[in-house]
């Protein structure tokens, strides 16, 4: 019953006052009624029963205090008076919320793609529930092979859904430009296991998924958007895939975009000799575990299942066990989120900056508004009662900042979603995702609400310590305990600046060393095309090689191409494929892996590319598909397989020892050359040639002497003459291809200078501050300095000399969480090194530059102090 | 063990006279107490009411508006039967306190 009252009374809270009001009037009433009939002249009763009942307005506080509602009304009272306050002092009330509205719009931002691309990538309930199965033996995880998932699926507890996927090129045709996609053939099972539904129209069922019935097709929503113009009208019209006819059935949500990069989805339907298959490892499986299996149970019982396998199929199955791992873990791999945390965290660092700087502020204030607090304690104000009053200040401003910030956040991450080009954008699952969320919402409250109380906490402990006899005794001074305490966050605020600028120069550095890395082949002249070869028309090596010859003669005879080549991998864009090796009349030791890089180029390649041939010969128009097939090595694989000696007239074959690629051999010894941007750990390279042996996946470059992109049209044009239904996007300059590769770590980089930039801003203001602050608490001091004769000089060199300080302290704490910070950058990149003296150098020379040019105008304006002045204003 | 501290003692008093007297505005319940204690008590007016406001929270007392002798509008409290029971047991924790008192003033 009570609490129920005290609920009632929430919403009836000036009632009530009233109510409270009049009982005490009455009281107050009768007491004057009977001093008048005791013979007390009107005056005297009326100051007797006054005086006997004590403080009314205080009493009403307490009386209202047991009716409940206070907490509740009391709190609307102290943000009507917070805002009051705040619309006094206009021009601290817009600093503190532009400086929140900028710490929290980038925390929101951030958190909010975190929360897209790493968090849920997908829109999946209980995601931890689904994995990704491998086979794996020692040399590393394998796709399943068909008849093993069939086993799998039939004999385990752990997996209420198991889907098959498989990877599939096709050429869409019949509407607009002949395109090649990329389709993932899935059983019905994989939406279940992912409890997906159909954005559009639906998805397929198990009875779909049968030879002969499977000609119907589930689209992908950026492929819907981007092919169809998100046509609602398609679902049930027909589309040609390499020829074949299938229907739509339906779009996916936006947020499944999964497997990435994967524009449809067909039923997977096996013939009966795939199921049979036990060497064949080309399925990929996911799975959704039953509730309360663990990642770990369902580990041992694959274990078990695969030791079963082995036990029966030893032919096929020995050495393989089963991996399972989460999806999350699988989409995100090891760099996203790594990436992000480093983000995440100097946004963070920047949070905290921006409550400093706050704190700091709200203790300048402060000073002006002692006299305001002392008055509220002596009219009876308790203590707890002004630190909520300055705790609901606090978190208004910074409700008030957070507000902003999000309209801030919602423009950043406009300006992300845009600026990331598209063709990178659809390999990073849930980047379309990327929006202002109720989580990002929520994040965003409870930041300003930290924030509120980060920053408050030290106005409050000062307003705790003001003594009310103190501070009503005029002139009384007690400022050393708050310069302390704002000394001690203009240093934080150094030191935090101080570690994300280094951290952001390091990450910027190593960043534009990777960017550069291919400068000496001059990629911004170079053009390069993706030829992609429909399987079902090139389906001979013959027929591949006529095309690439007469491709790369027609391009030859465009004017202003210096140079066309043809091959599988340029440098520094994507290391190739670590292939199996077996050298002829060598044993290979079980246990020791044998692999190396194989790139498919034409004969000029390696002098287009600065790759000198040390030993040998370089291949030459005589090596056809009817000629010896040759290889060149590069000098790691010499030392690593020959050790040292002469490999040439030695032959080896890629592909392990069942494999039927054709023995090679070896013609030529080259110098290194890096293919990967990453790594610059160089793995040994088997160079072929592409005459020979055409391969899938190929990049041509021709290499201009102006602007390449003018080349693009001709190059267009003449490709088209020989086979128009062959795509060669993306056609674009090495350059960019390179950018392509490094947008995700440029987008990091990009961030952190973003974060490392506010950083700075908000120390030399604060630092500002400061000094402003202590000039002005010390104009008496400093007035009485210049009239007992201290120069001008003197007294600048003392403001300073306190501003080297605090600059001075800040940096040394700064510089040692910098070396930490670049410790985690240089693992993230190439060519960083944590202890990079010059970096570190130009930075320190930066911080003191900003600290003292910060600190400059409050020490000039110190100095100009005219003492006469200064010693009459007391 | 006995409840010693002030604010039980207020409370008790206001309980024990409601009990007698039925209903009371607060201003009459100071005069009650000022008189039946042979003006020994004092009851500051204004702190009275915080107690009321409290024990009508806890359901020991109800109160409504009616009007006085001299046609005044007033508050009156009076007791519920939760309000009864809570002042029997605060009146045995009372006479407790003051047996014990009593006792270690006359081993004294």
């Amino acid at each position: 019953m009570a609490l129920f009252r005290r609920l009632t009374n929430l919403f009836r809270q000036p009632a009530i006052d009233r109510d409270i009001a009049d009982e005490l009037q009455s009281h107050i009433d009768l007491r004057i009624e009977s001093n008048l009939a005791a013979g007390m002249s009107p005056e005297e009763a009326r100051r007797d029963a006054l005086l006997r009942f004590g403080n009314p307005t205080s009493t009403k506080e307490r009386v209202a205090a047991f009716d409940a509602s206070l907490a509740l009304a009391g709190f609307w009272r102290d943000i009507r008076y917070a805002a009051r306050q705040l619309r006094k002092s206009p021009g601290f009330t817009l600093t503190v919320i532009a400086t929140l509205a900028i710490g929290i719009g980038v925390n929101v931002a951030i958190f909010s793609s975190m929360d897209a691309v790493v968090l849920r990538p997908l829109a999946v309930p209980a995601m931890d529930h689904v994995m990704v199965l491998a086979e794996q033996q020692q040399r590393g995880k394998e796709p399943f092979t068909l008849a093993d998932f069939t086993d799998l699926h039939r004999q385990n507890h752990s997996f209420e859904d198991l889907a098959v996927l498989q990877g599939a090129n096709y050429t869409l045709s019949g509407a607009g430009d002949a395109a090649q996609i990329s389709a993932d053939l899935v059983s019905a099972s994989f939406f279940s296991a992912l409890r997906t539904q159909a954005f559009l129209g639906r998805v397929f069922d198990e009875s779909e998924c049968q030879p002969g019935r499977d000609a119907v097709a589930v689209l992908n929503y950026g492929f819907w958007r981007r092919h169809f113009g998100a046509n609602s009208r398609i679902i049930g019209q027909k589309i040609q895939l390499d020829q074949h006819e299938y229907t739509i059935i339906g779009v996916l949500p936006r947020t499944m975009q999964y497997p990435p990069a994967v524009d449809m989805l067909l039923p997977f339907a096996p013939t009966a000799a795939q199921l049979a298959d036990r060497s064949d490892h080309a399925y990929l499986v996911l799975g959704r575990v039953r509730d309360g299996v663990t990642l770990k149970s369902a580990q041992s019982e694959m274990q078990l299942i695969s030791e079963r396998l082995a036990k029966a199929y030893p032919a096929t199955n020995q050495g393989w066990t089963v991996h399972v791992e989460p999806l999350l873990n699988d989409i995100n791999g090891d760099l996203t989120p790594l990436y992000y945390k480093l983000i995440m965290g100097a946004t963070m660092f920047v949070l905290l900056v921006v409550c400093a700087n706050v704190a700091n502020l709200q203790l300048a204030r402060g000073v002006a508004r002692r006299s305001e607090i002392a008055m509220r304690t002596a009219l009876g104000a308790t203590r707890r009662r002004i630190i909520r009053q300055l705790l609901t200040e606090n978190i208004l401003l910074a409700l008030v900042g957070a507000g902003l910030g999000v309209a801030f956040a919602a423009i950043y991450l406009h300006l992300t979603l845009v600026l990331m080009p598209a063709r990178v954008a659809r390999y990073i699952p849930g980047w379309d995702n990327i929006s202002l969320n109720g989580r990002a919402l929520s994040f965003s409250v409870l930041l300003a609400v930290l924030s509120g109380i980060i920053a408050g906490l030290a106005p409050s402990v000062e307003a705790l310590r003001i003594r009310l006899v103190d501070q009503l005794r005029a002139g009384s001074r007690q400022t050393t305990g708050r310069s302390r305490l704002r000394s001690i966050f203009a240093v934080a605020q150094i030191s935090l600046a101080v570690a994300l600028v280094i951290g952001a120069a390091l990450m910027a550095k190593g960043m534009s060393s990777m960017f550069h890395q291919a400068d000496i082949y001059s990629p911004e002249k170079v053009l390069t095309l993706h030829p992609d070869l429909p399987v079902k028309r090139y389906d001979t090596p013959e027929k591949q090689a006529d095309w690439y010859a007469s491709a790369l003669e027609r391009l030859r005879a465009i004017p202003g191409a210096s140079r066309v080549e043809l091959a599988t991998a340029l440098p520094y864009t994507d290391s190739g494929w670590q292939l199996d090796l077996t050298i002829e009349n060598r044993p290979t030791t079980p246990g020791k892996l044998q692999t190396a890089v194989r790139l498919a180029v034409t004969p000029g390649f390696f002098d287009a590319f600065h790759i000198p041939i040390l030993d040998g010969r370089n291949f030459t128009q005589g090596d056809s598909t009817h000629s010896v097939p040759v290889a060149i090595v590069s000098r790691r694989f010499a030392d690593l397989y020959f050790s040292g000696a002469n490999p040439i007239g030695h032959r080896i074959r890629l592909g392990d020892s069942k494999s039927h690629d054709p023995w090679l051999t070896i013609v030529g010894v080259s110098q290194e050359a890096n293919y990967s941007l990453w790594e610059s750990d160089l793995p040994p390279a088997v160079y072929t040639s592409f005459a020979q042996q055409p391969l899938a996946g190929s990049t041509i470059t021709m290499f201009s002497n102006g602007d390449p992109l003018n080349l693009a049209a001709p190059a267009r044009k003449a490709l088209a003459s020989i086979d128009a239904g062959v795509p060669l996007d993306p056609v674009q300059t090495y350059r960019n291809l390179i950018r392509d590769n490094l947008v995700g770590l440029m987008y990091a980089a990009s961030m952190l200078a973003l974060d490392a930039f506010i950083a700075l801003l908000l120390s030399a203001i604060g630092i500002f501050a400061v000094m402003a602050n202590l000039v002005g608490e010390r104009t008496r001091e400093i007035g009485v300095r210049l009239a007992m004769g201290a120069s001008k000089e003197d007294v600048l060199r003392m403001i300073i000399r306190r501003a080297s300080w605090l600059t001075g302290t800040g940096l040394v704490i700064g510089l040692a969480l910098a070396f930490a910070l670049a410790r985690l950058v240089a693992n993230l990149l190439r060519g960083v090194r944590p202890d990079d003296p010059l970096t570190f150098a130009v930075v320190t020379v930066i911080i003191v530059g900003v600290a003292l040019a910060a600190s400059w105008f409050p020490a000039r304006q110190a100095s100009r102090v005219d003492p006469m002045q200064a010693l009459r204003s007391e | 063990m006995a409840k010693n501290d002030l604010q039980g003692t207020l409370d008790l008093l206001v309980l024990k006279t409601l009990d007698q007297n039925g209903n009371l505005h607060g201003y009459g319940i100071v005069l009650h107490i000022q008189s039946a204690s042979n003006d020994l008590l004092r009851v500051e007016e204004g702190s009275l009411y915080p107690a009321l406001h409290r024990m009508e929270q806890s359901g020991w007392i109800s109160s409504e508006w009616s009007l006085t002798e001299t046609n005044r509008r007033a508050k009156y409290y009076k007791l519920t039967p939760q309000g009864r029971r809570q002042l029997e047991a605060a009146q045995e924790s009372f006479d407790q306190l003051v047996r014990g008192v009593r006792a270690v003033l006359r081993y004294a």
